[in-house]
């Protein structure tokens, strides 16, 4: 028998994040590295475990096999405990059905046996698309507070990009009165953040209730949102002031990792109370020879730099050749850059290799691509904005 | 799975490591950016596939254990064997302070008994080396010996007045030891690793004890080779290895670590070295830094200059600070305008604006933990 839980996770990893391009081929979204040594879902799980949520169910679909491996026992977010943990929920085959997940909100509808287990009083619902650093037990306290059913984490937007947000309309005492997907005319800059926390009573019902209508297309934001606004349940929005960002672009998420280059820093990554678990490689530390510059450049384990960096992230094992140059860009785990090669504004997916004298990407323009074990003869030159994956011809 | 075990012994005389060894066993120096000495021995015997490792601790023991906790970085942490840590406890016949390697054995000889292995491997901690260890077994069971040592040739292992050389025929065996010459005649130093059955071991050591004998190499394996009671082999090891026991000797090897032969000879991709770790976010490299020849561990933040040295996990280093063949162990500062050479910085030390330390090359100066200069 599994004790009591005041509140279960449930993270939403799931989507390709097709608007990353090649960057998502062969690996889920959550799982693309990000900062020189995390993946994005190392956010969403460490403010788990920084905010004292132990159990977290994370809801896979798409290329598992990386994200799987990644999560393995939990150990690097101190989840691998016996009463909760981490748990990776794929779709699975049921004595009369079995379906792959349908939407957001099938994805939790079909997975509440799990939660059950736990007969939490809350559920909290994630997902794997944003770096931010959030402390969920101040939200569930705020969802306490207000004696809410649901209370979904806003942020405030620039009013001109409103209409690309879900907005909350509230009132003078933070209760939601409406809800907007993409409005035309904003009434708010409140944006979902994607971050909510249910009653559990509550969600049981509506998810219980959403699977009866054939029309729904189980979707939290489209369909669980507005009937408990329908339903004049009490709503609360959740202000974040927060860094928070969006990585679901390549120009997103070439812009949250230079974020990290910025002083001070927008996302405090030193602060010792919360820190960004990651799973380690174990490599030796990084080393830089004679002869080699670096400046405004994040460089983690296993880094070898020969030739010069500057406004880079460089992650794990990732070797510069003498001569090379990197600029404003950000190089994946493994990778290689050769011998006089010239690397501007891109991303250099893992164990890549950028063949001598070839020349990635423009100071200018949209962020340049080379996908995960993409070797790149030398000489060749690949333009701003292009991606370069197997199909590519030189 | 293997049918060996280990045991690390970290209780070797420390005098020369001065303040390095004050709060601490040489086993838990913090050497080459993010290791500490053992973490060189456990990954060598859990790289060879031994899961049934002993520590046994001697004085100033609580830095290892922290850094060992439940052995979860080596895959330790099993229900079957994994590591156990093996402090010094009073008994009747124990003091806690172990005269020798002997007492220490002796004294966790329920350790030996409760193992199941029919080998074991026993490692000194004050040589760092990246054996293959199912080499070594495979050695020692090929050639039928009771005992197997492992030794180098390496000269720089060699010291006047210390250490274990031994003279070896052309089969391999152990034909003379010499312990603690005042100059070495032999070229093969005793690295410190050797192999026997876990059997023979609990006799020998409980035999010698109980004569008022300390010391492994010179009251039993010297012994051994003298009386020809047991066939005593020699196995090279051919990889790098260094010897800390001198604040040079210590300083010496962090400094090898940044020729790329050297690091490469050591941390090798098929055999890695496990550690602790701190997560931390990658090194950062200010707008103005000028670094050349260093390894740097997650977490700094480097502003300044810094030259042939070596980083721990969270060093600041800031604007016109410069820092030429120094070492910096974990969280250790030097602000502005300040100029250190040839120094090891202890945990969390700090060099003040614009303060200057020049050591001579040949005895670095050691600033001790938590010291502000």
């Amino acid at each position: 028998m599994l004790r009591k839980k005041t509140c279960v996770a449930m993270l939403l990893a799931g989507g390709q994040g097709s608007r990353l391009g090649i960057l998502t081929k062969n690996v889920a979204k959550p799982a693309v590295p990000f900062g020189g040594k995390y993946r994005i879902i190392d956010f969403p799980l460490s403010n788990c475990t920084n905010s004292g949520i132990d159990t977290v169910g994370v809801l896979t679909q798409y290329q598992p096999l990386e994200l799987n491996a990644y999560i393995g026992s939990g150990a690097p977010w101190d989840l691998d405990i016996s009463n909760g943990g981490v748990f990776v929920l794929p779709p699975y085959q049921k004595a009369k059905s079995g379906e792959w997940y349908r939407g957001t909100a099938n994805a939790i509808y079909q997975n509440m046996a799990f939660i059950e287990q736990y007969n939490p009083d809350y559920v909290l619902i994630l997902s794997g698309d944003h770096i931010y650093k959030m402390d969920y037990n101040a939200m569930l306290n705020f969802h306490i507070r207000h004696g809410a059913d649901a209370t979904i984490a806003v942020r405030e937007v620039p009013w001109e990009e409103a209409s690309r947000f879900g907005i909350m309309n509230t009132d003078s005492e933070d209760r939601i009165i409406e809800f907007e997907e993409k409005p035309k005319n904003p009434k708010s800059n409140k944006a979902s953040m994607g971050v909510y926390i249910f009653t559990w009573d509550k969600l049981r019902h509506y998810l219980t209730e959403d699977e009866k209508d054939k029309k729904s297309s189980n979707d939290f934001g489209k369909n669980i949102i507005p009937n408990m606004l329908g339903d004049k349940q009490v709503l609360v929005a959740y202000s974040f002031n927060g860094y928070w960002k969006d990585v679901g672009t390549i120009e997103s998420l070439w812009e949250a990792n230079m974020d990290l280059l910025e002083t001070p820093m927008p996302i405090d990554m030193h602060d010792k109370k919360w820190r960004i678990f990651a799973r380690n490689p174990g490599m030796p530390p990084h080393y830089i020879a004679k002869g080699a510059t670096v400046s405004d450049t994040l460089i983690t384990e296993g880094c070898e730099v020969y030739g010069h960096v500057s406004h880079s992230v460089l992650f794990a094992g990732v070797v510069i050749e003498e001569g090379a140059s990197v600029e404003s860009s950000v190089i994946m785990p493994g990778s290689v850059i050769k011998r006089g090669a010239v690397v501007r504004r891109s991303i250099v997916a893992e164990n890549a290799v950028i063949g001598a004298g070839a020349i990635v990407g423009e100071e200018e323009g949209n962020v340049a691509v080379v996908g995960q074990g993409i070797t790149l003869p030398a000489g060749v030159s690949v333009a701003a904005g292009q991606q370069v994956d197997e199909s590519f011809t030189f | 799975m293997k049918d060996v075990m280990g045991i690390i012994y970290t209780g070797e005389g420390d005098a020369q490591l001065r303040e390095l060894t004050i709060t601490r066993a040489i086993a838990a120096l913090p050497v080459a950016s993010r290791y500490r000495v053992i973490d060189f021995l456990v990954s060598s015997m859990v790289n060879g596939g031994i899961k049934n490792i002993g520590v046994i601790m001697q004085k100033n023991y609580h830095s290892l254990m922290d850094h060992l906790g439940s052995g979860k970085e080596w895959d330790l942490h099993g229900k079957i064997d994994g590591l156990h840590i093996l402090p010094p406890f009073l008994t009747r016949e124990n003091v806690g302070i172990y005269p020798g390697v002997l007492d220490a054995l002796r004294s966790n000889t329920n350790f030996l008994i409760r193992s199941k292995q029919e080998t074991v491997v026993l490692s000194n901690s004050s040589i760092i080396y990246n054996a293959k260890m199912d080499e070594l077994l495979k050695f020692h069971q090929e050639s039928g010996a009771d005992l197997t040592l492992l030794y180098t040739k390496d000269e720089s292992m060699k010291r006047n007045e210390s250490g274990t050389y031994l003279a070896i025929d052309e089969n391999q065996n152990v034909v003379d030891i010499e312990v603690d010459p005042t100059h070495p005649s032999h070229d093969n130093t005793y690295m410190q690793v050797l192999v026997m059955k876990r059997e023979l071991m609990r006799e020998l050591v409980d035999k010698a004890v109980a004569h008022g004998l300390h010391s492994m190499d010179r009251d039993v394996i010297q012994q051994l080779v003298r009386d020809g009671h047991a066939t005593v082999k020699a196995c090279e090891y051919k990889g790098l290895c260094w010897r800390i026991d001198s604040v040079q000797s210590f300083f010496k090897f962090n400094m090898d670590i940044l020729d790329p032969k050297n690091s490469k000879g050591i941390f090798r991709d098929d055999m890695p070295i496990f550690t602790k770790v701190r997560d931390e976010m990658p090194a950062y490299y200010g707008d103005h830094c000028n670094v050349i020849n260093s390894i740097v561990a997650d977490g700094c933040q480097i502003e300044g200059t810094v030259e042939n040295s070596v980083l721990f996990r969270g060093v600041k280093i800031a604007p016109n600070a410069h820092v030429k063949n120094c070492i910096i162990m974990q969280d250790g500062q030097v602000h502005e305008g300040a100029y250190i050479e040839n120094c090891i910085l202890d945990k969390q030390a700090i060099i003040k604006r614009n303060s200057r330390l020049i050591g001579p090359q040949a005895y670095p100066i050691v600033i001790a933990k938590d010291v502000v200069v």
